[in-house]
């Protein structure tokens, strides 16, 4: 068996490698020839399943192995054997020229990876992943972070992300429990079903946009009651409260300011493999940024619209000579 | 040989003794980022976790570093922007770190070359799931909504993009730079240069 896996994984990379000659020094990829090369290496690669099957037989039957060992390599190689499925279908659809829609692989080695189509119109498209946050906007302290497998629509971090602080409000012995009183994201937030969810917890959606059009930081009376009344929200929540909920609206330069941070702090590129690495590489670096921004509140260090939502909300003024005890 | 080298060295070293809490100034910007987690809870939190998910099978051995140091290295790690051998590295010789990860006396031997190696580091980030980092988030979250410094009232969300890995220069990226550099640096058209002409 292993006289025959390296026989074919020979003849795959000389495959591979008559391909790279006959493009050499054309300066262009030819289409045809990618397709050409496409089915030869899925005509030829389609012993790999059988064998790698086999492995795995002769590795669950392998009694000189320790069952620590047999259970890692027996993992390894069922995960590896659900690839070639994904990556045939979609090199199938490729040579016969039809587009990909949605979940596209990008790594043979880690189908969670999916193209970024954000952010960036003048460079070819990224690939990796798409962090959710939510923050508070005066400070810039994140309460949570989702990180979902591939590229779904930004609509559908909004429920996970509320249920993960509402997770973390539970952890608060203080009472009255604080509540969220709204949410606030950019047009691509702007689904019925999230308002609708939203709205049915008792959440103001005034900060989220509806059009390109800025949001008004200071509505008149009457179109706070109209706000009240479309969210049905008359009796949870007062008029002082969607005032606020106005001018804490979504706002690109705050929230550019947050994302900035982060970006300083690793979550640029993630250098940790798969998505728990990934996880783990944007979960410490919010955590080091949270602690830098209660530093920053600590220190008074805010901006002047930070300053006039805190009195609004009636938040603590800290004092910097507060750090006298060491809390190590 | 290989558990040797993982020993705690600062708490039997025959060097000078020096309490970090009173060399490191109150003013200094590590000193102050690191009295804002909630250690206690952060530290319970993951051995709780680790406890549940890698029980250890006997209590013989030696005690392996200690769960709020490599927990404080990894947050420094993104704080300082470090790689897992420079923040180890700087375990050692820097006052400031160790004040962060919790070691209250230091007293080591000039010949020591390390107090935790990259390896552990590694080790412990491999343990870290989803579930115990998300309970590290809420932990720091009702901890600061306690302490009364955010509110959770009015939130934002939005999301950024995040690169895996260094992304390779396929020939695909190649060819579409060099299509746009030889557009910007191709002639102007006739017209153009006329019309420039009369200005």
């Amino acid at each position: 068996m292993k006289a025959q896996a390296q026989q074919l994984q020979h003849d795959l990379a000389k495959i591979m490698r008559r391909f790279g000659r006959q493009c050499r020094g054309q300066s262009k990829v030819f289409v045809s020839l990618v397709r050409q090369t496409e089915t030869q290496l899925l005509t030829n690669g389609s012993p790999v399943v059988g064998l790698a099957r086999a492995a795995q037989a002769q590795v669950q039957s392998a009694t000189h192995l320790a069952e620590e060992q047999r259970t890692r390599l027996v993992t390894q190689l069922t995960v590896a054997l659900a690839a070639p499925a994904q990556i045939t279908t979609q090199s199938r659809r490729l040579t016969q020229g039809k587009s990909l829609s949605q979940c596209k692989i990008v790594n043979a080695y880690d189908p969670t990876i999916a193209p970024i189509c954000k952010g960036k119109s003048n460079c070819p498209t990224q690939f990796g992943r798409k962090p959710g946050i939510i923050a508070e906007p005066a400070t810039g302290f994140i309460f949570a972070v989702q990180l979902p497998v591939g590229n779904p629509s930004d609509a559908s971090y909004v429920v996970p992300l509320v249920d993960k602080v509402q997770t973390a409000l539970a952890h608060v012995t203080t009472r009255p429990t604080p509540a969220i009183h709204s949410v606030a994201g950019d047009l691509a937030l702007n689904d019925p079903t999230v308002r609708d969810i939203l709205h049915s917890r008792g959440i103001l959606t005034v900060g989220i946009s509806r059009t390109v059009a800025p949001l008004s930081p200071s509505p008149s009376p009457e179109e706070i009651r109209q706000m009240l009344t479309e969210a049905g929200l008359t009796q949870k929540r007062t008029p002082h409260q969607v005032q606020l909920a106005c001018a804490a609206g979504y706002s690109r330069p705050v929230v550019e300011s947050i994302i900035a941070s982060l970006l300083g702090r690793g979550a640029a590129r993630l250098t940790y493999k798969g998505q728990r690495g990934a996880l783990v590489q944007v979960g410490m670096a919010v955590l080091a940024h949270t602690a830098a921004t209660v530093q920053r509140i600590h220190q008074d260090r805010l901006s002047k619209r930070a300053h006039k939502f805190r009195r609004l909300l009636r938040l603590k003024h800290h004092k910097t000579n507060e750090f006298k005890v060491s809390k190590n | 040989m290989r558990l040797l080298r993982h020993l705690q060295h600062w708490l039997t070293g025959h060097g000078l003794q020096i309490a970090v809490a009173d060399f490191v100034p109150e003013t200094h910007p590590i000193r102050q980022w690191a009295d804002t987690f909630p250690w206690t809870a952060l530290v319970a939190a993951v051995e709780r976790s680790f406890a549940q998910r890698f029980p250890t099978p006997t209590a013989r051995g030696r005690a392996p570093v200690a769960t709020r140091v490599v927990l404080a290295l990894e947050l420094l790690k993104h704080e300082l922007h470090c790689s897992d051998e420079q923040i180890c590295s700087q375990l050692r010789t820097d006052l400031a770190v160790m004040y962060a990860c919790g070691v209250t006396e230091v007293q080591a031997d000039r010949a020591q070359g390390h107090f935790v190696l990259p390896e552990v580091l590694a080790q412990f980030r491999s343990r870290i799931d989803a579930a115990l980092m998300e309970e590290l988030l809420a932990l720091q979250a009702a901890a600061a909504i306690e302490q009364g410094v955010v509110s959770p009232a009015h939130l934002v969300v939005d999301t950024f993009p995040s690169e895996q890995g260094s992304q390779r220069v396929n020939d695909a990226a190649t060819l579409y730079k060099a299509k746009k550099k030889s557009s910007r640096s191709s002639p102007p058209s006739p017209s153009t240069a006329r019309s420039g002409a009369r200005r």
